[in-house]
């Protein structure tokens, strides 16, 4: 353990001090400061491009629904129309509106058509809105629209609770930039396994008494650790600079930002055993981050159409729905699914990297 | 012994870099293993410390294999790889503190030695700095620094001082030979003639892949002892003086180059006094015998000049 111990302080310092790790530490934070700026700048003056949900409302007027449903960001993202429950069924079926609120003596319900997904309830109306800038299809995952009940051709029914927060754009922001960073974290592993396994550095390593699974143990737990705590840095950075809400559930968050940090350790890992090049593994992993983060509708407008139904098992639209999930409540069952595939995909690209290893080190 | 490598072959495709080589390594000797670029010093060392597989052959260090006791003899060597393997944008103690870890040491004995090291090598004042910052000779000085921090029994130095200034090197040549004055056994490989003819006690000439001469430096160079070179400068020769001493009994051939010729006799031909008698009718400035060398020794052998095809293997 003692070999296993000194290569992952020694790594992990390494990693510190590496002009990589600076371009992770400082670089994303400004590009954060940059475009979260942006986003912001454009919610404080209003100046989205979101075409408004068409919302019908079968409440009063001057109730406590119409009061919420006209207050702060959520007012901004609807065009209401206050009506009574059957013309708010049929301005749903007719197309007319995305969804329609209800508010009776037994609650308050949302009427959406089957195959709305994203309107399948208030907040997933919201979620649509936002389409445009951030990752809507993992949020609308999460919130589960599966689950609430798309019953055939039938008008599907959800319970909306009042007080129930719903995502800011900023909030869309962070998600999907903390996801990508820790995806291009996977780089660390690169340039652990670059320095520490294939250059003359590590050749020298395996010279010494130490063996070699605690050797690469080692290597791997520094740039693990040093990816996560990477991802921390901006976590936090969200959270206190611009009040990114990160939900009651941080330690489910934090399981599925690690299993994004595994997921990417191991892709970039298994690129360099098999390239035996850190500079062409890395501008590979890194343009395959980027991909990965376009097709998982991380600020990107362009819609894939039928690819979509693929493209949401992207890691990071994956992600991206067990983390909004965990923060707005989604479907446990998909995303218990979705971590468990996270996690079962790192572990079939460890193998991968395992296998490669040995024929490199033979 | 302390290393037995007999018969070993390494096949590269289908360059073979090992030839059935054959050496040994005894107990407190300086061992130098020379040979031209590509001629398997290197991947000899790679075989021998387990880095690479050979295709044929037995390999035993301490008279155990490898491959049976790896761990237990690997804490009793130390290698300096040909190319520097240090973490660079780490200080300097902690490349030290990083290898003698991984050599198991720890504690009060882990720094006192860390300073010990950095002492020697005159590194004491760069001990915060990292090797980026460090000229060419403290790299290579901190990488051999590596390699020493847990008192190895055998320390073997992959052409440790290439592109170094003088100094430097000198420093190394020095450190060397202090660590085999306390009982380190030391196999070193260079292109360096002087090098290895200042530290080391016995010499392996390496060529093609196999040992193909093994001896002292006074051993080799007496294998050259069939010629004798006279070197004399002559104030205006005429044309007609070369071959006029080319056919005096014994030499071989004579070599002009302005007023310096440079003849070159079968050993015992003793026919100094003759080319003597030849230049006389010309003022001789000078008569100059010269004794082979090393380098002699090795161009006779393989026929090649060491330095041949720049640097490494």
């Amino acid at each position: 353990m003692r070999g296993f111990f000194a290569t992952f302080r020694m790594g992990f310092k390494y990693l510190w001090r590496s002009p990589v790790s600076a371009a992770i530490l400082i670089g994303f934070p400004i590009v954060m400061i940059l475009i979260l700026g942006t986003a912001l700048s454009s919610y404080i003056s209003g100046e989205t491009d979101l075409e408004p949900a068409k919302v019908a409302v079968a409440a009063d007027p001057q109730g406590e629904l119409a009061a919420f449903l006209r207050s702060g960001e959520i007012a901004r993202f609807f065009t209401y129309t206050f009506t009574d429950i059957n013309e708010a069924r049929r301005l749903v079926e007719a197309g007319e509106v995305t969804a329609a609120v209800i508010e009776d003596a037994s609650g308050t319900e949302v009427f959406c058509e089957a195959g709305e997904g994203f309107d399948a309830s208030l907040a997933l109306a919201v979620v649509d809105s936002y389409q445009e800038i951030g990752s809507a299809a993992a949020a609308a995952a999460a919130q589960g629209r599966d689950v609430y009940g798309i019953l055939g051709q039938e008008i599907a029914v959800r319970d909306v609770p009042l007080g129930m927060r719903v995502p800011s754009a900023t909030d869309y922001y962070a998600v999907t930039m903390l996801v990508m960073i820790l995806m291009m974290c996977g780089t660390n592993g690169i340039e652990m396994f670059g320095k520490g396994l294939l250059s003359d550095t590590g050749s020298r390593s395996l010279l010494t008494p130490v063996s070699k699974a605690a050797h690469v143990g080692g290597l791997l737990a520094a740039s693990t650790v040093t990816s996560f705590l990477q991802g921390m840095v901006t976590f936090v950075f969200t959270a206190a600079v611009y009040g990114v809400y990160w939900g009651q559930r941080v330690p489910l968050v934090l399981l599925a930002l690690f299993a994004v940090v595994l997921l990417s350790q191991s892709i970039c890992i298994m690129l360099v055993l098999l390239f035996k090049r850190p500079d062409a593994a890395s501008g590979l992993a890194q343009g395959l981050f980027y991909v990965l983060t376009l097709v998982s509708k991380g600020y990107s407008k362009i819609n894939f159409g039928a690819a979509d139904a693929v493209f949401q098992y992207a890691p990071n639209a994956m992600a991206h729905t067990v983390i909004f999930g965990a923060i707005y409540g989604g479907n446990e069952a998909k995303m218990a699914l979705y971590l468990g595939l996270l996690f079962a995909a790192s572990a079939v690209f460890f193998a991968i990297a395992f296998i490669l290893g040995r024929r490199r080190l033979a | 012994m302390i290393v037995s490598m007999t018969g070993i072959v390494k096949r590269y495709a289908r360059h073979t870099a090992l030839d059935h080589l054959t050496m040994e390594v005894r107990k407190g000797e300086v061992l130098g293993l020379l040979g031209p670029n590509g001629a398997g010093k290197t991947t000899a060392i790679r075989v021998l410390t387990g880095l690479t597989a050979a295709d044929a052959g037995k390999t035993a260090l301490f008279g155990q294999e490898m491959r049976a006791r790896a761990a237990e003899i690997k804490r009793r060597i130390g290698v300096v790889p040909q190319d520097l393997a240090l973490y660079e944008t780490l200080p300097a103690r902690e490349n030290l503190w990083y290898f003698g870890k991984l050599y198991g040491m720890g504690g009060a004995q882990l720094k006192s030695r860390t300073d010990e090291v950095l002492e020697v090598l005159g590194l004491t004042e760069v001990a915060k700095k990292p090797p980026k910052k460090f000229s060419g000779g403290m790299k290579r000085r901190l990488n051999i620094g590596c390699a020493v921090m847990h008192r190895p029994e055998l320390l073997i130095l992959d052409e440790p001082t290439v592109g170094i200034d003088p100094q430097s090197r000198s420093h190394i040549l020095d450190f060397v030979t202090e660590m085999n004055a306390q009982g380190t056994t030391v196999l070193y490989t260079s292109h360096y003639m002087e090098e290895v003819e200042r530290i080391c006690s016995r010499v392996l000439i390496v060529d093609a892949g196999r040992v193909i001469a093994d001896g002292s430096v006074a051993e080799l160079t007496r294998t050259v002892l069939f010629e004798e070179t006279v070197v004399i400068e002559v104030k205006n020769p005429a044309p007609s003086l070369p071959d006029s001493i080319k056919n005096i009994q014994g030499v071989l051939r004579c070599d002009t180059d302005g007023h310096i010729l440079t003849v070159t006799s079968t050993a015992g031909s003793a026919n100094l006094a003759r080319m003597l008698e030849c230049a006389a009718p010309f003022v001789i400035l000078g008569v100059t015998g010269k004794r082979p060398t090393l380098e002699d020794a090795f161009l006779a052998l393989t026929g090649k000049k060491l330095r041949d095809g720049g640097e490494g293997e």
